[in-house]
């Protein structure tokens, strides 16, 4: 048994040149960029390229794709040190969406198109699953595809869609069978973002996010750009569904904002007394301690799978699951300790922790909802993992 | 990386499994209750012939010289049958204090009659107003020409009535500092000076107060240093408290095991109930406080196996697993309904010994004011 994701010399190199690269590159901006989606600007563009000429973002991917060889577990290093200096991992749909699918069942001339530009960070791609009859329950989208000569014609819209206002391309999942069998309808699209026929209208989230709707009409999508085979989009999704959960959720984030709190108790005095030294303050810290090492445990079981060659199933659902839940908790204990000031927002004066609990706060109303509900990994989970009946 | 079990372990643990189902039904659990020794002399033999008793003593004084992470896998297959008796006494708290602060001429005198099956030992700690605290220890040792003089009470102490020796915690000197001035002595468990009074716990297992009446020890039955028992007491403690999370989460995975097989059996409205989605979400949520507890423990088991600090991580795996088997243990209870809550329902039996496992070796609140400790000395960054 060995708790260690590191046990050799060379991936121990490999960690401190990530950390490294890190410390000089990632500036508190991009950090904000990426965490916030308020726009991913120029800067975290740059640092994305950046990433990309490092190989880090082909990591695993075959060489004459434009990947850099390189072992799983030198993946599972770079997030673990992405996520340790409070980076997020770029672009993640290109990253761990389009890009595997499109290694594993794309056509040769769409991995030669594609997968090289994704490594070398230059592209990104806006998720295009959800409409609004079409949350937990994907198979009710109504997006509608229709072929003529080299063409597929395209109509319908996409919600909740973010980054599409400046991706380059949108993973789309549309209806290219609506009446055949239930899991045989969708297929996989790549488009072009700012193809005509497109048209992008911003929504703006409680968490400070800008995402989009994202209407088609009579959109012409190139026959080269359908993913793999027709009607196969919905195994597709699902084989991709597992390894982005765990990739995202990397509970290494979670610590250094613990221990901002630890400081800010160190430094902070109230009702006459110092919160470092109130033993409710410490029980509360600690609890979260306790909350974060668990989630690390279960998630590093899930990844010790994943690098065995298994494929986490269900583990990689308890992962998301444990980890959104925890980080409302990180934010409502914050908010408790911050008492007053955790109502501030990053722009006021009296901010502490530049406002990141507020932000930590309000954002994270989502994580329980979006990517897997709680509610429908929890359904899943007992259905998979125990076998218990369906209704 | 690599988190599953070695072979050897594996093996244990099917070994394990096997004996202690035929061997250890919930029926001789609920016997024992009842029973005055609390435990039967076959059962207890049993392990010994398997070596149990002596899983982590080193061969030279006789045992099985395996590690700590082969102990926890042993204790949570204990856990998953409720092994009712003296072996966490003495195979836990005895050795492993005798491991700790024993001498080489105490080691060889005492471990090996350990590993087989000869003695039961037991560890006396706790005290009316003190909980695993050195400070408030109370019960005295003073020292005369022929030895010491031990006076005072101690509570809760596990199956003094079948002890052989009683490990007893005794002040010997107002120390400096808050952990200095304790001193370990070797009691015998059968002198007239020693009495005991069984308490009656939720649970039935048997636990003691222990009146120290006047009781003389000779020098030689010092536990380690004079004054400076508390360090070794404190790592009993902390791996006590480890052992422990397993024997819970080996009890829980037994309570969704059997909770999940009545979710296919049980109908109601036309259906099985585990067709229903909020006893799926009751399920999943034991299932994922388990795996907490699960990975939480042997990692922490790992640390403590490889020798690598483990103070906070043994800490927050106790403040977790009082908190989530409390969970598991009454969602158990809710999803089996009515039934379940006949006392003849092995959930009762799981219940009970939830109580007190929660309590010992260190409550949630207990724990948790551990790892604030670190977390204000050292920061929330680092490892152990």
């Amino acid at each position: 048994m060995n708790f260690n994701l590191i046990t050799t010399p060379e991936e121990e190199a490999f960690r401190q040149e990530v950390s490294d690269f890190l410390d000089v590159e990632l500036t508190d901006e991009i950090r904000r960029q990426h965490g916030l989606d308020k726009g991913i600007g120029p800067e975290a563009r740059e640092f994305n390229r950046k990433l990309g000429s490092k190989g880090w973002l082909g990591l695993g991917w075959p060489e004459e794709y434009g990947g850099s060889g390189g072992s799983l577990t030198h993946e599972v290093i770079l997030i673990q040190e992405l996520a340790r200096h409070e980076a997020y991992i770029p672009n993640t749909v290109a990253r761990y969406m389009a890009g595997p699918t499109i290694l594993h069942f794309g056509s040769e001339d769409m991995k030669k198109e594609f997968l090289p530009r994704i490594a070398r960070g230059e592209i990104e791609f806006g998720l295009g699953y959800t409409e609004p009859p079409a949350g937990s329950d994907l198979m009710a989208m109504q997006m509608r595809v229709v072929e003529e000569g080299d063409f597929f014609i395209i109509n319908g819209m996409k919600t909740f869609n973010t980054a599409s206002h400046y991706a380059d391309y949108h993973w789309l999942a549309a209806k290219t069978n609506p009446t055949g069998p239930r899991h045989q309808q969708i297929s996989l699209f790549v488009v072009d973002q700012r193809a005509p026929g497109i048209e992008i209208r911003p929504l703006h989230t409680l968490g400070g996010e800008r995402t989009n709707e994202v209407y088609y009409d009579n959109v012409k999508v190139p026959k080269n750009r359908l993913v793999g085979e027709k009607n196969r989009g919905f195994f597709y999704m699902v084989h991709a569904l597992n390894y982005e959960r765990l990739a995202l959720h990397q509970i290494e984030r979670y610590l250094p904002i613990l221990n901002r709190l630890v400081n800010y108790a160190k430094e902070t005095r109230r009702n006459g007394v110092l919160l470092a030294d109130d033993p409710l303050v410490r029980n509360k810290l600690a609890q979260l301690a306790v909350e974060m090492e668990v989630c690390k445990c279960i998630e590093y079981k899930a990844l010790a799978m994943l690098l065995d060659g298994s494929i986490p199933d269900y583990e990689a659902g308890i992962v998301k699951l444990i980890g959104s839940e925890l980080r409302q908790r990180i934010g409502y204990t914050g908010m408790e300790i911050l008492d007053h000031f955790g109502i501030l927002e990053e722009d006021s004066d009296l901010a502490p922790l530049k406002g990141e609990i507020a932000w930590i706060c309000l954002g994270s109303v989502l994580d329980t909802i979006g990517g897997g509900s709680s509610e429908i990994i929890r359904n899943i989970t007992a259905m998979r993992a125990l076998e218990l009946p369906r209704h | 990386m690599d988190i599953k079990f070695s072979e050897e372990q594996q093996i244990l643990r099917d070994s394990a499994r096997r004996f202690l189902e035929k061997n250890c039904p919930s029926s001789l659990v609920r016997e024992m209750v009842k029973d005055e020794k609390g435990f039967t002399e076959e059962l207890w033999m049993g392990m010994a012939e398997l070596g149990w008793m002596g899983l982590i003593i080193p061969e030279k004084y006789e045992g099985i010289g395996m590690g700590f992470l082969e102990l926890t896998v042993l204790l949570e297959e204990m856990g998953r049958v409720m092994l009712p008796g003296p072996f966490f006494s003495t195979a836990v708290l005895g050795v492993l204090t005798f491991l700790e602060a024993g001498n080489e001429d105490q080691k060889k005198t005492y471990l090996p009659k350990i590993a087989n099956g000869e003695l039961k030992v037991t560890l006396a700690l706790n005290e009316a107003e003190s909980s695993y605290d050195p400070g408030s220890i109370a019960v005295s040792a003073r020292e005369d020409s022929d030895g010491y003089v031990i006076d005072g009470a101690k509570l809760f102490v596990p199956d003094a009535h079948v002890a052989d020796y009683i490990l007893c915690a005794a002040r010997t000197s107002e120390g400096s500092g808050l952990e200095e001035g304790i001193t370990i002595f070797i009691i015998d468990g059968k002198d007239p000076s020693v009495s005991t009074k069984l308490l009656k716990t939720v649970a039935g297992d048997k636990q003691f107060k222990v009146v120290f009446n006047g009781v003389r020890v000779p020098k030689e039955n010092v536990l380690g240093k004079i004054n400076q028992g508390w360090p070794a007491i404190w790592t009993v403690i902390q791996k006590s408290a480890v052992l422990k999370c397993a024997e819970m989460f080996g009890s829980g995975q037994r309570i969704l095991d059997m909770t999940v097989a009545y979710t296919k059996e049980r109908e109601q409205f036309g259906q099985r109930i585990g067709a229903f989605q909020a006893v799926q979400h009751h399920c999943t949520n034991m299932l994922v406080d388990l795996e907490g507890c699960r990975w939480v423990t042997y990692k922490t088991a790992w640390m403590i196996h490889e020798g690598m600090p483990y103070e906070k991580q043994a800490s927050m795996a106790k403040a977790w697993c009082n908190q989530s088997y409390r969970r598991v243990v009454a969602l158990g209870h809710q999803v089996h309904g009515g039934i379940g809550y006949m006392e003849e329902h092995d959930m009762s039996l799981y219940f009970r010994r939830a109580r007190v496992a929660e309590v010992v070796f260190g409550s949630a609140d207990y724990h948790r004011k551990v790892v604030a400790d670190h977390l204000f000395t050292y920061g929330a960054l680092t490892q152990a």
